[in-house]
């Protein structure tokens, strides 16, 4: 039975990693096409990095990322304290709008924000954008954050009242130490949603303004093109050394709380 | 303070949650040329639409069913590894491959010459043609879900006190009875959740139709998309859009429980 | 010196009226101790002093001045949580000075105040541990350090022993009255445990759904229990209907006994209560009470004695002779471990009889 198991999850894996080291063995086919390899070419990565338009997007891309989720992240964690002091019933009634959005079909986002952007007469492009991520990744970081307050023993923040700090200063110097776990969590959340999306920037972006996904998608409704299986391998291998380090990083830091 | 706190949270959801979705829904009362009507929803009613938001939930029941299959005996697998927490990364890190390239990697992978009908030319199978067919669309959407059905489950079954197991088993209950009695109920609220986080977005796919189909799959989202980006509609396209969120405010009632699990990816 | 005054103080918390009306002066430097089974509202007093909630009637007042609306952070008053709530991000030392960084202490103040409470304390070698890697003494003894060095005037602990294992808990007790001496300011100590009340307390206020029902020192309550509940709360009790006959003559199944209460009315029916290790057995003596020794059970001390009377009332007494199971025996007590409560007087006619009584005495 444990081997059953065992196996079917081993078959699982792979079936999950097949299409991504599909598109990174193809990169280097010098044939130009994903059914036969010819010879190896790092020709493809040539022409990525040195598409000056392609790296502008892939900077894009970052700075949106960045800028989104720690925007997203400070009003995220402005609307978890809040939500934390509120009666029961209007913070249920407040979460579940803060679900809706989390639950909310990408379409439906984009599609309202372009309604709302369009009749405020922005123009699409690098704000719409980035407003929308925030947009979406706010609920998401509260969502994050909440369930950190309330692990808070409320007796902590009688403490800090009782050795006379004000609500700014208990806020300060108590709440936020103790849920940056959640804080950092909802930030790096807010990171992966943004980095992932495609539908909601789809429906916002203007002409001037691209980030990965969407150029990516343009290019291939033209069809195949390794350029995009070259873009595919750097940004796995960039993910997966990203993992690697923070995986690491939290095993270091697990043996040393242990140690002490 | 507690009112300074408010103001940016709730200044952003109604500004940018809110009022969107009441424009939206303004919008869905509003005709190509400007005028109010209700001609978007009586289109909505003919028998295309109807016929198209029956094949888009139809496949959404699909790939959210083919999605459970897989993802359960996945979960339990997961949660009887030693490492789990290593086997939960592995599983999970595709997902920070945008899925976009997931999707383009399926082109190549089904094309006529891709690498499925090279394998199957193996074991002499014929050739076929699996791109632009709607099992592909349900087998690369079943692909991208798999993770986000999976966390949830697999929150679930590993919150599962080892001690009931034992005190069911220990109370005379076979295998079959263990899983039927125990760890299905107990599980309940992690498919429920599951369930959620699959099926609404089926419903809204729209990018995958378009490069996997070629336009053959028409689903809820692709024809948003089509009314606002393609058409310039916006009133069809809001009133299409109003009905995706009827349909996934029912979803979240139906499937409520505990359901913050999506957000759980990392 | 500061007193603190409950004035006609009540609170609900939504249906519950969690505190009814409540009058109390504390005062003296005293170690108080408010004692009641939970849910009594004693540690609604603590909050309402600490500053933490406010009264929904009456006044709080500090020497005279009114402070209902003035927040924890502005009173001179500073609270030992019952889980202690030490801040996990902080180490020991930066827990302790936690308060005095706040008021912006210089760095030669802080360091002085420093020194002594870590002294008080015996936290001198602890100083810079992390908070997850101490026992639950050790931080017991921090949450008092974080409090004291702010130099309250008044000193809250809620339950603070509650965590602590046995041994512990008595060791702590003794520190903790130590060092209120030491410190001279106001303790109030909250416990539902009456041994803790009884070994640290100068005065202890016995509650009951949100209710005081007496206040005194321990040695007033525990000998003169106002009723059934205080006496049941506060040690073992043998309590059995009685009828007064006159001043110091209660009647008790029909049998007289010499007591040394009085300024009751003839015939009023009575609890008449006596401690369990006031009472020593002696041989069957039909003039007696009689009983028969139902169970013996060894408690290290002493032998603990359930016996059953005539009417099948349970006696329980404590003896370092042991019974013979079964065996009959007589009970005896002395007048003045005869105690008399009238069911339902409160604790002001409580008072005024016992001294009109006592002065009819003289």
């Amino acid at each position: 039975m444990k081997k059953i198991a065992n196996i079917f999850l081993l078959v699982s894996i792979l079936l999950l990693y097949f299409p991504i080291f599909y598109l990174m063995f193809y990169s280097f086919n010098s044939a130009g096409n994903m059914s036969h390899f010819d010879g190896f070419t790092l020709n493809y990565y040539k022409s990525v990095l040195t598409d000056s338009r392609m790296l502008v997007i892939i900077l894009n891309t970052i700075a949106v990322a960045l800028i989104s989720s720690s925007i997203a992240t400070l009003i995220g964690l402005c609307g978890a304290l809040y939500l934390y002091n509120i009666k029961e019933k209007s913070r249920k009634m407040l979460l579940a709008v803060n679900n809706v959005m989390i639950v909310s079909p990408d379409v439906i986002i984009g599609a309202s924000l372009l309604i709302l952007f369009t009749l405020a007469g922005m123009s699409l492009g690098s704000v719409s954008v980035i407003l929308a991520h925030i947009a979406f990744s706010v609920p998401i970081t509260v969502i994050l954050i909440l369930p950190k307050l309330y692990s808070m023993n409320p007796s902590l923040v009688d403490a800090a009242k009782d050795l006379g700090a004000d609500t700014k200063t208990t806020i300060i110097k108590v709440i936020i130490p103790y849920i940056k776990p959640g804080i950092i969590a909802g930030f790096f959340m807010a990171l992966t949603y943004s980095l992932d999306d495609f539908a909601v920037t789809f429906f916002v972006t203007g002409s001037g303004f691209s980030l990965l996904s969407v150029e990516v998608y343009s290019m291939a409704r033209r069809g195949i093109t390794l350029e995009i299986n070259a873009i595919s391998t750097i940004v796995f291998v960039v993910v997966f050394t990203c993992v690697f380090i923070y995986y690491l990083i939290s095993k270091r830091q697990e043996k040393l709380r242990g140690r002490v | 303070m507690k009112k300074l706190l408010l103001i940016p949270y709730a200044l952003w959801m109604l500004i940018f949650v809110v009022f969107p979705l009441l424009l939206m829904a303004a919008y869905s009362f509003i005709d190509l040329s400007g005028n109010i009507t209700l001609n978007n929803y009586a289109s909505f009613f003919s028998s295309n639409y109807i016929q198209m938001t029956l094949s888009s939930f139809w496949y959404a029941f699909l790939i959210t069913l083919f999605t459970l299959i897989v993802s359960y005996p996945l979960a339990l697998a997961l949660n009887a590894t030693k490492r789990k927490t290593i086997w939960l990364l592995i599983i999970i890190l595709p997902t920070w491959i945008n899925l976009l390239l997931k999707t383009y990697a399926f082109i190549g992978i089904f094309g006529k010459n891709g690498i499925l009908n090279d394998i199957f030319a193996v074991f002499n199978i014929d050739e076929i043609q699996l791109l632009f067919s709607d099992t592909a669309f349900i087998i690369v959407s079943v692909y991208i879900f798999l993770p986000f059905m999976l966390l949830p489950l697999f929150n679930a079954i590993s919150g599962i006190d080892n001690n009931l197991l034992n005190a069911a088993k220990d109370l005379g209950a076979t295998r079959v009875q263990v899983f039927s009695k125990i760890i299905l109920p107990l599980t309940a609220d992690g498919i429920k959740a599951g369930i959620q986080v699959v099926f609404i977005p089926s419903l809204s796919l729209f990018m995958i139709t378009r490069l996997i189909t070629g336009n053959k799959v028409i689903t809820l989202g692709t024809a948003i998309e089509q009314q606002f980006l393609t058409n310039e509609n916006w009133g069809m396209g809001s009133t299409i859009g109003i009905f995706l969120v009827i349909f996934m405010l029912l979803i979240m009632v139906i499937t409520s429980g505990k359901s913050d699990n999506r957000v759980m990816k990392l | 010196m500061t007193t603190i005054k409950l004035e006609n103080v009540a609170y609900t918390y939504g249906d519950t009226q969690v505190l009814k009306h409540i009058n109390y002066t504390f005062e003296d430097n005293k170690f108080y101790t408010i004692l009641g089974p939970s849910g009594c509202g004693k540690t609604t007093i603590l909050k309402l002093i600490g500053g933490f909630i406010e009264p929904n009637s009456g006044e709080v007042r500090f020497d005279d001045k009114v402070m209902n609306k003035i927040p924890a952070n502005q009173r001179k008053v500073n609270t030992v949580f019952q889980d202690y709530a030490l801040f996990p991000h902080l180490n020991v030392l930066e827990n302790i000075i936690f308060g005095l960084k706040i008021k912006k202490t210089s760095k030669k103040e802080m360091d002085k105040k420093l020194d002594e409470v870590l002294r008080l304390t015996n936290l001198e070698e602890f100083k810079n541990r992390n908070i997850g890697d101490l026992s639950g003494g050790q931080r017991q003894r921090v949450a008092i350090a974080r409090a004291v060095i702010n130099e309250p005037d008044i000193l809250l602990l809620d339950e603070p022993l509650s965590a602590l294992d046995y041994n512990l808990r008595v060791d702590m007790q003794y520190e903790l009255k130590e060092m209120q001496k030491r410190l001279g300011i106001i303790f109030i100590f909250v416990t539902h445990d009456q041994e803790e009340a009884l070994g640290l307390s100068d005065e202890i206020i016995v509650m009951d759904r949100g209710n005081i029902v007496q206040t005194g020192s321990p040695k007033d309550i525990y000998d003169e229990p106002l009723n059934r509940y205080v006496a049941d709360f506060i040690g073992e009790s043998n309590i059995v209907r009685g009828t007064m006959v006159k001043d110091r003559v209660v009647s008790i199944y029909g049998r007289s006994y010499d007591c040394i209460d009085g300024g009751i009315m003839p015939n009023t029916s009575v609890d008449v209560m006596i401690r369990p290790e006031d009472i020593y057995f002696g041989e069957h003596n039909k003039d007696k009470l009689n009983v028969t020794v139902d169970s013996v059970l060894f408690k290290g001390v002493h032998y603990e004695i359930c016996c059953l009377d005539e009417d099948g009332y349970e006696w329980v007494m404590h003896s370092t002779k042991n019974a013979l199971l079964g065996s009959k025996i007589s009970l005896n007590f002395a007048k003045e471990d005869i105690h008399i409560m009238i069911p339902g007087e409160d604790e002001e006619n409580f008072i005024e009889r016992l001294e009109s009584f006592q002065g009819e005495d003289e």
